[in-house]
């Protein structure tokens, strides 16, 4: 394995510092959400995590489209890497949302619309490397994960719309909040600005991850490959 | 009967039952609640069913009596049909007049016996104005 690119360093300094950066404006320079106080805070993270989610399932979705089309292993690698991160974020999601949950809700959980779409979501890709995990073929294991990848993606746009197509206890899209046709996010500036910056962060530190992730699941492929092709003495393979 | 077909067979059984309940389930758990004038419009249909109303808190209405640790409130979706709730435990922080709430519970005569209340909040985010004065005292009042 080659040793690792100056910009993986600048990128892994870049991310830390945008997080850290991201959670003093949100604790001091941020003013308290008038109707929930200081509880709404969670936002911050669970928002950007959210957008990180889809983001990741995104990357999955176009590699294992690129998979299936050319047949290249570097695409099912990144799907991979994209696929494990994703569903870090996606549990993130789903505790930081029950955390906040109770405070305003008064429940961890119910079973709405909004809260079971996301919870299949993640069920999905725990089912997607239970995949992985039990097809010993390696380009077998690449495809059938591709079509699953990109059938488990399709849930996302039903996440989103839930909450309109639905009756559910969560509340509808405050960011994309349309009035008369033109998108207006429903918050105002002082709280707006630092939940982008959040957001930028967290897709910051999903990409510092993503190549860090790869570049293991690269060197994963190389070893098994020495080891099919140098089978140690005696063995029977 | 070759092998392969008795597969195709037991999957397909497998995955229609599969199908079946979850259409039916999902049937059901789509409507998360129903509102006041669904409920009033075909009383019986709900007559000792466990369900859940989803609707405003009428502003006004409101009765705390801390001493039973009782809730007792009027809700509406259209200020037109009023549904009496009755609601046993401690008052959610949340909790305000005009707030959208989910109660689950029993429709008893005309009076909903509200086992558990869940406070919507809305997908408007303010900030008060006066926020910079005095953080402490902005604490306090958002805690009363």
């Amino acid at each position: 394995m080659p040793e690792t690119p100056r910009y993986f360093r600048a990128l892994e300094w870049g991310a830390l510092l945008a997080l850290l950066g991201c959670g003093l404006w949100v604790f001091l320079g941020t003013p308290v959400e008038s109707s929930q106080g200081f509880v709404q805070k969670i936002m911050y993270l669970h928002v950007p995590s959210v957008i990180t989610t889809y983001l990741a399932f995104f990357v999955v979705f176009v590699t294992s489209i690129a998979y299936l089309w050319k047949r290249d292993l570097k695409f099912d690698r990144i799907a991979k890497s994209s696929a494990e991160i994703g569903l870090v974020f996606c549990t993130m999601v789903l505790t930081t949302g029950m955390f906040w949950g109770k405070p305003t809700w008064g429940t961890y959980w119910v079973w709405d619309a909004r809260l079971t779409t996301t919870l299949l979501l993640f069920l999905i890709f725990v089912g997607y490397f239970v995949l992985r995990m039990s097809v010993p073929d390696r380009d077998k294991e690449a495809r059938l994960a591709s079509v699953l990848g990109v059938i488990g993606v399709l849930d996302i746009p039903i996440i989103h719309k839930s909450v309109e197509w639905w009756r559910t206890l969560h509340q509808p899209s405050t960011l994309f909040k349309t009035e008369a046709g033109a998108a207006k996010p429903s918050m105002p500036p002082e709280l707006l600005y630092p939940l982008f910056a959040c957001m930028l962060a967290m897709a910051l530190f999903y990409g510092y991850l993503l190549l860090m992730r790869y570049r293991v699941e690269c060197g994963d492929d190389t070893i098994q490959e020495h080891i099919a092709n140098h089978p140690p003495e005696g063995s029977r393979a | 009967m070759k092998t392969r077909t008795k597969f195709v067979i037991g999957g397909l059984v497998i995955f229609s039952t599969l199908a079946a309940i979850s259409i039916q389930g999902l049937q059901e758990a789509t409507v998360f609640f129903y509102t006041p004038q669904e409920v009033l419009a075909a009383p019986a249909d709900f007559e000792n069913k466990t369900i859940r109303i989803g609707a405003l808190v009428q502003p006004g209405s409101v009765e705390w009596n801390a001493r039973q640790i009782q809730l007792a409130f009027k809700v509406t979706e259209d200020s037109k049909h009023f549904i009496p709730v009755v609601y046993q435990g401690v008052k959610p922080d949340m909790f305000r007049e005009g707030q959208g709430v989910v109660v689950e519970g029993k429709m008893q005569g005309e009076v909903f016996r509200a086992q558990q209340l869940l406070v919507k909040h809305s997908e408007d985010y303010t900030v008060d104005p006066e926020h910079q004065k005095s953080k402490e005292a902005y604490y306090q009042s958002l805690s009363q």
